[in-house]
Formats: C-alpha cells, sequence, structure tokens
C-alpha cells in the first residue's frame, strides 16, 4: 500500500463510542467512588475541625492544590491550541476536563474566602499570624485601597469566573467538534487562545499575590505568580501522564495515547520542574544576597520553627530527585517509572503550598502537621476525581475529528 | 475501524508537510528540491559577491574603525572619556553589554529551542540566527572587557593560579558574568560549528580550485554522510540542544542579576531573571527580522526563508514582547503595593522624572509596536515587520538605559541625585560596536553558507523514507505537488 | 572475502526510500562492514541497517557532572580554603552565590561531551578515506545517496556484491581502489 501523505494520515475514522467511557466502566466507578470520599472527607473536616485558623489553614492549602492543577489544565489547553502543537492532540481532551473542573472549585473556594478573615491578617478582626489588626500598621493601611475585604472577593470572584469561563467555552468547542468535524472549531480555538493566554497570565500574578503571597502582607515578591505558575505546571503534566496511562491501560485509549505521548510530557515535565528550581532559586537567591530584613524575614521564618527540613525536604523532592530521574530516555517512556514521578510530583506541590502558606498561617508559625491536612488534601482530590468523572463520563476522551490526531496518533520521538 | 487497526506504517512517524488546518505547506514553497537548496545556498559562497555587499563591508569596516578609535583612545586617556560619573557610575557601557548579550540570546531560541520543539520552519533561518548569536556575543564580551580601567590585567578574572595568591571574587554577579557569557559563547561556537560540518562538506565537494576546497575541507573534518556518524550526530546535536536552551535561560538571569543583587529599588526586584530573558528573546528576535529581511532580498533566497518564517518570528516577538509588558505591570503593581518609598519613587521618576523620556520612548516601543502583530497581514508584510523589529531593538536599548540610568541617578540620598549625560565617546563606542557586528556578519554570508542546508533538505517533503521507489524519478514524484495537500481533503 | 586491490564498492541512489530498501537488503544478505552515506540524516535508516544506540549521551552525562562538580569544587576551594575573604557579611562557603557558576561549567562540561563524543565515536577528523576516490561520491553532500560495502567484509566478492548493489536499484556501481593501489 502506497503512503497516502507523508505521515499525516487523514480521515483516521475513530468513532465518538470507541474511546469513550460506557456506563459503569470501572474507571467511572473510581471517579465516583473517589468523590463519594472526598464529601465525606469534607463533611468529616467541616463537622470535626474546628473552624479555627488552623482548620482553614488545611482547607485553604488543599484548595490552592487543586486550583493549581486545574488551572494548570487551562494552562495546557491554551498553550497547545496557540502553538498549534499535534502531538498533544491526544491527550488535549483529558486537559479539557482538568479545566472543567473550575467551576467545582470556585463552589469549594466560597467557604475559605467567607472566612477570609481567619487566614488574611490584613482583613482585620481575628488577627491571625502575629500582625494584629490593620488599623496598627501603617503598611496595611498603605495597602488598604487593594487589600480590603470588598475588593478582594471582587478579584477572586473575577480569577474563577474568568477561569471557569474559559476552560468551559474551550471544553465545550472542542466537543462540538466531536459531533460536527468542522476544522473551523479549530481555527476559532487557535484564534481565541491567544488572549486567553493574556487573561491567563494576568489572572494567575495577581490570584498569586491575592490568595498566597497576602497571607504575609508585609512581604513581596514580584516573581511569585511566575513560582505559582512553574508548581501549576508541573503538576498538569504529571496530571495528564497519569491520566494518559490510567486510561490507556484501563480505558478506552489503548493505541492512542503510546509511550510517545508520556516521553513528550516527560520531557515537559523534566523542563518544568528544572523551570521551577530556576524560579525557586533566583527567588531565594537574590533575597539571601541583597540581605534585606523585610524580605528576608519571610525565608527566615521557613528555615526555623522546624521548617527547615521541610525546605530541605522541597529542594531535594522537587527538583534534585526528579531532575536525575527524569534524565533518562527509558524512564520517560516506560508507564510504572514516569507514573510515580508523577505520583510524586504531584505530592510534591501539596508540600511546596504547604511550605507556601503554613508558615503565614499557623498559630506561632511552627511545623506542626495536622490531621486536617490530610483529610482536606482527600476533600479536594476526591471531589476533583469526581467532577472530572463526570465530565469525562460520556464525550469521547480523544478529540476525534480534530484535524491534527493523526499526526498526534503518528509522530515518533527521537 | 477499531483504534486497534490504524496501520503504523515503519518509520511513520514524520510531521505532515501541509497544516491541516491552514491547508498550506508547512515549509519551504515552491519545492525547490535537495539540488535546489545546495544550489541556491552554495552560490553566495562560491560567486563573486554582488556590489552591495562590498558596499556593506565598506560601511562596516568603516563602523568598526570607529570602535578601534574609540577603543585605543580610551585605552590612551582612561574611563574618564565617557560619561560614567557618580552617582551614574554604570553608564553606557553596561548597557550595551545588556543588549548585546540579549540580542544573542534570539539565535539560540531559532537554534535549540524550536529543534526541541520540532518547529521545522526553524531550518530556514537557524543558521544565520546562531552566527548572529555568536557575534552578538563577541560584541557583548567586548564592553566588560575595556571598561575595567585596566584592560591588560583582565585576566585576573580568570582563575589562574599566581604569585601574588590571587584569586577572583566568586560571589560577585560580575564573575558569573565572565563564566556565564563566555561559555554561552563558546557552546553556541559549537552548536553552530557541529550543524555547519556537513554544509562544510558540501562545499568542499562543489569546490573548484583547490585552495577552496582545502579550506572548506580543513574544517569539514572529513564529514562523509556516514549513517553510523549522523547517528552520533543527531544525538550530539539533541543532546547541545538541551544543554543550549537552559544555558540562554541561566546566562540572562546572570546578566539581571548584576543588577538584581543590589539593593537599589528599581534593581533588587526577584523577578528580573525570567524578565531579562523573555526581554532578551523579544530584542534577538527583532535583530534577525531586520537582518533576514535584507539578506533574503540580497541574496535571492526568498523561497527557503519565507512568509511563513517572519509570521511564526512575529509572533514569538508578540508573545515575548507581551511577557515583557506582564513583567512591567507587576513591577510597577508591586512596587505600590510593597508601601516601600523608595520602590514606589523609583517607579514614578521613571515615569515623569528627568528621564521621562526614555522610559515612554522604551513603553512605545516595546509594549505597543509589537501590538500590531495580532493581525496576520502585519506579520506578514516585509515593510511593517522591519520597522516593528527596529524599533523593538531601539526599546529594548532604551529598557536597559531606563533600568540602568534611572536607578542610579536618584537612589536613596537626594543629595546625591544627578543627570547623566553620555559623551561623545559613550556615543561613538556603541556605534562602533555595530561596526563589529555587522562586519562580521557581513562576512559571515560571503564565507559561509547562510541557510542549513543538510536541515532544509532533511525536513523537505521527499526526505521521507517512503512513497518512492528506487526507480522513482523525482520529476514524477508525486509528493513534489504543491497541489497534493488541497486533493486530500 | 576481502580482496587485495579494492577497498569495497560504492553504489549509488536517487532517493532516501531506495537507500532504506537497499540498506535492508544488504543487510538481510549478512554483510556487516558496510555504511550509508546521504546529505542529511534519513529517518528510518539506523533501524533498516541494525545500528545500535550512540553512546555520546554518556559523555555529555559525565562531563558534564565533571563540570559541575568542578565548577562548585574550585569555588569552594578558592574561597572557603586558599583563601577565605568576607564579602558583604556572608559566610566562606556562600554555596547560593556559586550556583550560576556551577552550571554553567556542568553545561561547558556536557557540551564539550557532546563534540567531542560524537568526535570521539565518528572517529572524525578524517580527511582521506578511500570513498573521496570516486567522482560520483561528490553528490552525497548534495542530493545523492550512496550505500557502500567494504571489501574487508566476509561476504564481499566483486561481483555478487555489485550484482546485490544493482539489483537493489543502484543508479551506478563503482569499485574503490585502496589507497595507492589500482581497482
Amino acid at each position: 500500500m502506497v503512503a497516502a501523505g507523508h505521515g499525516a494520515r487523514e480521515g483516521v475514522g475513530i468513532t465518538v463510542r470507541e474511546v469513550s467511557l460506557p456506563a459503569g466502566h470501572p474507571l467511572l466507578k473510581a471517579c465516583w467512588i473517589a468523590g463519594g470520599l472526598g464529601v465525606l472527607a469534607l463533611v468529616a473536616a467541616f463537622a470535626l475541625g474546628g473552624l479555627g485558623p488552623r482548620f482553614w489553614a488545611s482547607y485553604w492549602t488543599a484548595w490552592l492544590w487543586g486550583a493549581t492543577v486545574a488551572v494548570g489544565g487551562l494552562f495546557f489547553v491554551l498553550l497547545h491550541h496557540v502553538t498549534r502543537a499535534g502531538w498533544s492532540v491526544a491527550v488535549r481532551r483529558l486537559a479539557e476536563h482538568v479545566a472543567g473542573t473550575l467551576p467545582v472549585l470556585a463552589v469549594l473556594a466560597v467557604p475559605a474566602l467567607l472566612a477570609a478573615g481567619e487566614l488574611f491578617p490584613w482583613i482585620g478582626g481575628h488577627g491571625a499570624g502575629e500582625l494584629g489588626a490593620a488599623a496598627h500598621d501603617p503598611l496595611l493601611e498603605h495597602k488598604e485601597p487593594f487589600l480590603n475585604a470588598g475588593f478582594f472577593y471582587l478579584r477572586s470572584a473575577f480569577y474563577l469566573v474568568a477561569w471557569s469561563l474559559l476552560g468551559w467555552w474551550f471544553r465545550r468547542t472542542s466537543l462540538r467538534q466531536d459531533a460536527t468535524g468542522d476544522p473551523g472549531l479549530t481555527r476559532r480555538l487557535q484564534t481565541l487562545s491567544a488572549p486567553g493566554l493574556v487573561v491567563f497570565g494576568l489572572t494567575l500574578s495577581f490570584a498569586a499575590f491575592d490568595w498566597v503571597m497576602s497571607l504575609d502582607p508585609h512581604w513581596y515578591s514580584t516573581i511569585f505568580g511566575v513560582y505559582l505558575f512553574a508548581g501549576s505546571t508541573v503538576s498538569i503534566l504529571a496530571l495528564l501522564i497519569l491520566l494518559g496511562i490510567v486510561f490507556e491501560r484501563r480505558g478506552p485509549l489503548a493505541g492512542v495515547v503510546t509511550p510517545e505521548h508520556y516521553h513528550d510530557l516527560g520531557k515537559l515535565l523534566f523542563g518544568f520542574v528544572v523551570f521551577w528550581a530556576y524560579i525557586a532559586f533566583s527567588q531565594f537567591m537574590l533575597i539571601w544576597y541583597g540581605n534585606i530584613p523585610e524580605e528576608t524575614v519571610w525565608y527566615a521564618h521557613r528555615l526555623e520553627h522546624g521548617w527547615k527540613p521541610v525546605t530541605l525536604a522541597l529542594a531535594l523532592g522537587h527538583f534534585v530527585l526528579p531532575f536525575f530521574y527524569l534524565l533518562s530516555r527509558d524512564v520517560k517512556r516506560r508507564r510504572p517509572l514516569i507514573a510515580g514521578a508523577s505520583v510524586w510530583l504531584l505530592l510534591v506541590h501539596y508540600l511546596d503550598l504547604y511550605w507556601l502558606v503554613m508558615p503565614a498561617v499557623a498559630a506561632d508559625g511552627a511545623f506542626a502537621p495536622h490531621w486536617l491536612d490530610l483529610v482536606t488534601l482527600v476533600a479536594v482530590a476526591g471531589i476533583l476525581l469526581g467532577a472530572f468523572g463526570w465530565l469525562a463520563r460520556r464525550p469521547a476522551l480523544v478529540p476525534v475529528a480534530d484535524p491534527r490526531l493523526p499526526e498526534s496518533l503518528s509522530f515518533e520521538n527521537m | 475501524m477499531a483504534v486497534a487497526d490504524i496501520p503504523r506504517e515503519p518509520g511513520a512517524g514524520v510531521l505532515p508537510d501541509v497544516d491541516p488546518v491552514e491547508r498550506r505547506p508547512l515549509l519551504a514553497t515552491g519545492d525547490p528540491g535537495f539540488h535546489g537548496v545546495t544550489e541556491a545556498v552554495s552560490r553566495p559562497v562560491e560567486w563573486k559577491p554582488p556590489v552591495g555587499w562590498y558596499v556593506a563591508l565598506a560601511v562596516s569596516l568603516a563602523m568598526l574603525g570607529v570602535f578601534g578609535v574609540a577603543i585605543a583612545w580610551l585605552m590612551w586617556e582612561g574611563v574618564g572619556i565617557w560619561g560614567n560619573q557618580v552617582p551614574v557610575a554604570w553608564g553606557w557601557p553596561i548597557v550595551n553589554f545588556v543588549f548585546w548579550v540579549g540580542i544573542g540570546h534570539a539565535g539560540t531560541l531559532i537554534s535549540a529551542v524550536l529543534f526541541l520543539f520540532r518547529q521545522r520552519w526553524r531550518t530556514g533561518v537557524n543558521r544565520a540566527a546562531e552566527a548572529m548569536t555568536l557575534f552578538a556575543v563577541a560584541c557583548a564580551l567586548t564592553f566588560p572587557g575595556i571598561h575595567t580601567g585596566r584592560p591588560w590585567l583582565d585576566y585576573w578574572m580568570l582563575p589562574v593560579p599566581n604569585q601574588m595568591a590571587m584569586w577572583p571574587q566568586f560571589r560577585s554577579p560580575l564573575m558569573w558574568d565572565v563564566f556565564a557569557v563566555s561559555i554561552y559563547g563558546l557552546v553556541s561556537l559549537l552548536f553552530w560549528y557541529l550543524g555547519l560540518i556537513p554544509d562544510l562538506a558540501t562545499i568542499r565537494d562543489r569546490a573548484k580550485s583547490r585552495v577552496r576546497q582545502v579550506a572548506y575541507g580543513l574544517f569539514a573534518l572529513g564529514w562523509r554522510g556516514s549513517a553510523r556518524h549522523w547517528l552520533h550526530y543527531e544525538r550530539a546535536y539533541l543532546l547541545l540542544a538541551g544543554l543550549a536552551t537552559p544555558l540562554v535561560l541561566s546566562v540572562h538571569s546572570v546578566v539581571s542579576f548584576d543588577f538584581a543583587v543590589s539593593q537599589l529599588p528599581g534593581w533588587h526586584t526577584t523577578i528580573f531573571p525570567p524578565y531579562f530573558v523573555a526581554g532578551a528573546i523579544f530584542s534577538g528576535l527583532a535583530m534577525v527580522i531586520t537582518l533576514m529581511v535584507v539578506c533574503r532580498v540580497a541574496f535571492r533566497l526568498e523561497h527557503l526563508v519565507t512568509l511563513l518564517h517572519f509570521d511564526r518570528m512575529a509572533k514569538l516577538i508578540l508573545t515575548t514582547g507581551s511577557l515583557v509588558g506582564l513583567a512591567y505591570a507587576t513591577e510597577f503593581f508591586i512596587a505600590w503595593y510593597s508601601g516601600n518609598q523608595f520602590e514606589l519613587f523609583a517607579f514614578t521618576n521613571r515615569a515623569t522624572g528627568p528621564y521621562a523620556w526614555a522610559y515612554w520612548i522604551m513603553v512605545s516601543c516595546n509594549v505597543l509596536s509589537p501590538q500590531v502583530f495580532w493581525w496576520k497581514k502585519a506579520r506578514t508584510s516585509i515593510p511593517i515587520l522591519f520597522a516593528v523589529s527596529i524599533f523593538v531593538n531601539i526599546g529594548m536599548w532604551f529598557e536597559r538605559f531606563v533600568i540602568v540610568i534611572t536607578s542610579q541617578h536618584r537612589d536613596f540620598l537626594p543629595s546625591m541625585w544627578d543627570y547623566f549625560r553620555p559623551t561623545f565617546w559613550d556615543i561613538a563606542t556603541l556605534l562602533g560596536s555595530f561596526g563589529l557586528f555587522f562586519t562580521l556578519f557581513t562576512l559571515f554570508v560571503r564565507f559561509v553558507p547562510m541557510v542549513a542546508m543538510s536541515e532544509v533538505k532533511g525536513v523537505l517533503p521527499q526526505a521521507h523514507g517512503h512513497g518512492l521507489g528506487p526507480f522513482a524519478d523525482e520529476a514524477m514524484d508525486p509528493a513534489l505537488d504543491p497541489d497534493r495537500g488541497a486533493r486530500h481533503a | 572475502m576481502p580482496d587485495g586491490t579494492v577497498w569495497g564498492a560504492l553504489a549509488e541512489f536517487r532517493n532516501p526510500a531506495a537507500l532504506l530498501e537497499a540498506a535492508r537488503r544488504v543487510r538481510e544478505a549478512g554483510y556487516r562492514h558496510f555504511d550509508a552515506h546521504s546529505p542529511f540524516p534519513v529517518h528510518g535508516l539506523e533501524r533498516a541497517m541494525g545500528l545500535k544506540r550512540s553512546w555520546v549521551p554518556l559523555f555529555v552525562l559525565v562531563l558534564g557532572l565533571g563540570g559541575a562538580a568542578g565548577g562548585m569544587l574550585l569555588q569552594w576551594w578558592v574561597s572557603a580554603v586558599e583563601y577565605p575573604l568576607v564579602v558583604s557579611g556572608k559566610p566562606f562557603f556562600s554555596w547560593p552565590a556559586f550556583v550560576p557558576i556551577m552550571f554553567e561549567c556542568g553545561v561547558l562540561g556536557g557540551a564539550l561531551g557532546a563534540l567531542g563524543g560524537f568526535l570521539a565515536l565518528s572517529r572524525l577528523p578524517r580527511h582521506h578515506h578511500p570513498l573521496f576516490a570516486s567522482a560520483a561520491f561528490e553528490r552525497m553532500s548534495d542530493d545523492r545517496f550512496f550505500l557502500s560495502i567494504e571489501a574487508r567484509d566476509e561476504r564481499f566478492d566483486r561481483r555478487s556484491t555489485v550484482e546485490l548493489l544493482s539489483g537493489a536499484g543502484a543508479a551506478h556501481v563503482e569499485l574503490l581502489p585502496l589507497p595507492g593501489k589500482e581497482a
């Protein structure tokens, strides 16, 4: 048979039914169980957690973990479209579903935002941390036009709504293409991904300042948004590898998602692990070198009160170990090995957020893990998995009519 | 058909030649064929150059002469001939240094980063872009070289054992610069050279004179296109690309550390590393566009360096320009948010103080002018591309000027405030450095194949090892049909 | 069987597909001392020829790590052992400040490893080679593809080897002399 084109086969002809999950599929069941467990954990946390500052610190950390992963999914979709990527078509639908969970996360954010006074010292009142009420603090007075509850809620709502809308629209348009097969939809997705990325960049930067940096309202770092972005991207890449493997091995994506995709995702994962380390080190080294007390206090805190081992564990676990592990070409192509790295990095991302949030909000700032940390994490992860399952239960798990799907199915790495 | 039945042809892992969405060829237009590529790219190296080349060389040499005079006068009279004066002790030399290093980064982006992302369109421009990097780094290195006051003692910066038991002060970012920029130059040279080897072999094999055969053959290392060698070659190329990528990030980050490790408002800010890298790629791409607009016409390479290449580069300019804009906004916001009066003053002073004119040139050139590239018509219009690329380079020079000068001229102590003015020799040295750059580049286009022939051939449709048989004639090859993509709807 | 005056046979092909097919046949026929030559790397050729993976990555890894270690070692020794100076109140072994140079030295090592490894494993430079005696071979770097089978291969035979290559669709087959001999 003479090759029709050179590599890019036209009209692959996969049907939606072949790559979607039938009702009652074990993977869907697993998602429902995870969702149920998540809800149980959430109820238990609220019922037994005491709703004090420590509870909200755990809840917020877990929520941030979920939010950064989900918004990473949005970034992956936008980036895929803006770069006209072909190789990633086979995993894009999974990322679209992940980004589709953003509305659920928005709902989960509401309790924390309502209880923001327990977390953010500048929302006068309960005085979490050692700063006390805003009225006696000239710095907080200066920041009051920005750091006030009303504007904060408005901004938070804006970020969540913007992300939810973007995630929804990009997923819905992609699903519509499954039905109509219209390549013009790809053009629309591509065109709108660029302004989408502009919105993403601005909202993620300011969300990082609002939701994490202002936990320590005297401190500031211009690179903070980039830091959160780096961790978010590492997480989504890890998650996509895991989802790809799971849906390939136990789901209908056998032969569609291949070691070529894990290899590419693994290379990107390696790259972003290095990028994360570069950003983390830049922030640290510049503050260490300048040695200005109003900046160094943030790091000093994370090297005292029992936090030093955590800091070292973060450096080791988020960079050194994954760096050497992911160097190998073989590791990136073998499912158990790359899956292990992905699980590890998702957990280490939680550690990263824990390290960012807890020293600022835990009472007297000491390192003191709590059962609530685990329960809230299970709650968020479970609910997100449930939401993912709900989103993924009917549509094709691969954009069957995407014009670049043939390239995605047949490309090879060196 | 079931997913499992999708036929996987052996060696089928090739990328499509026609964009499935836009329905247009992804690479060179009007398939030149392998020999066509060889001819088009070798010709400028083998024939007598057009008059324009001699004119360009003459102008470049004249500017290089200016550089020589400026440096000679500097050596004789000392650093006082420049405008550097307390409080602005770092003046144009460091601005020029950062400017040139930044320009070099786009070459590595195109060579290495786009290679890792399997962007085959890079093959039309990567050779020239990498050459640009080498020459930009050479220009960059002259500034720290000559500004030390006693340049004949520059070797003290190297960790060479000596009778004074003296060693470099490794905690200084200026030392980090010495290593970073030198190593960047060296690695770029190695990467560029590796890519050149097969093309030097082409010139060697076509050489009509013994002199040319030996000159090019010497550096071609006896390359014979062996499959075994290609195997090692491709691996080395991939790994060099993989090494060059973090290198690019690190070099301009280290350059940004020159400022960011200090305590000056406007300098000491954590976003400098990625912000500088984005800005470097931004300015470098603009320089690539400036050069390629001229070269492709001068050497009749329009079919190898096409509007598609410019379209892509323009999009990258828009992206990196937007990142730079995001960094500006972040810095401004955090300057206010910090509540630090010195920080806030530094930024309001930039926008409204004595150097506001420079600040607004910077903003309009860097943030506003690339916005035209949202429109496809602008991205594929040669005059607009050329104009915007010039604006961006001007804007990026001014960005370094604004950062360096404004933070120094008004820092913590108002009694130290002063207005910096460049001298005639500052300007002459900057212009002269362009002379060095253009001289090297002009010589490059005459003596070295300007397009990576072997790489371009490797991404042509005919390069795939299937669909053709041993007895197929190139002329009958359906792959050469430019309408092929449209038929497979 | 080795031949006294001939270095080997050289066959020219018009396009990559022909070269791939011929390489497959030559390998299936049991030859081992053969090589293919092309103006660019042909996709799938190393598989057709049965070539093993390249060891260049190992050069890069070893020299890269060595470079990084060397860079850190140099800085530590100079700053904390040989001539310690207190600079801006930082400790003698101020490792955050040493990371940039350590990284750069690592990259330098890796780059030298890549180029050096490539040259060493390919045994280049080698400016003189029997293949250059062929006039047709000049098109190797232009638009033609070649297969060469060395006479030192056991299965080499002037007649049957040339027949195999012609039968695989070579546009042109020639025998190349050993340096200093006539074919």
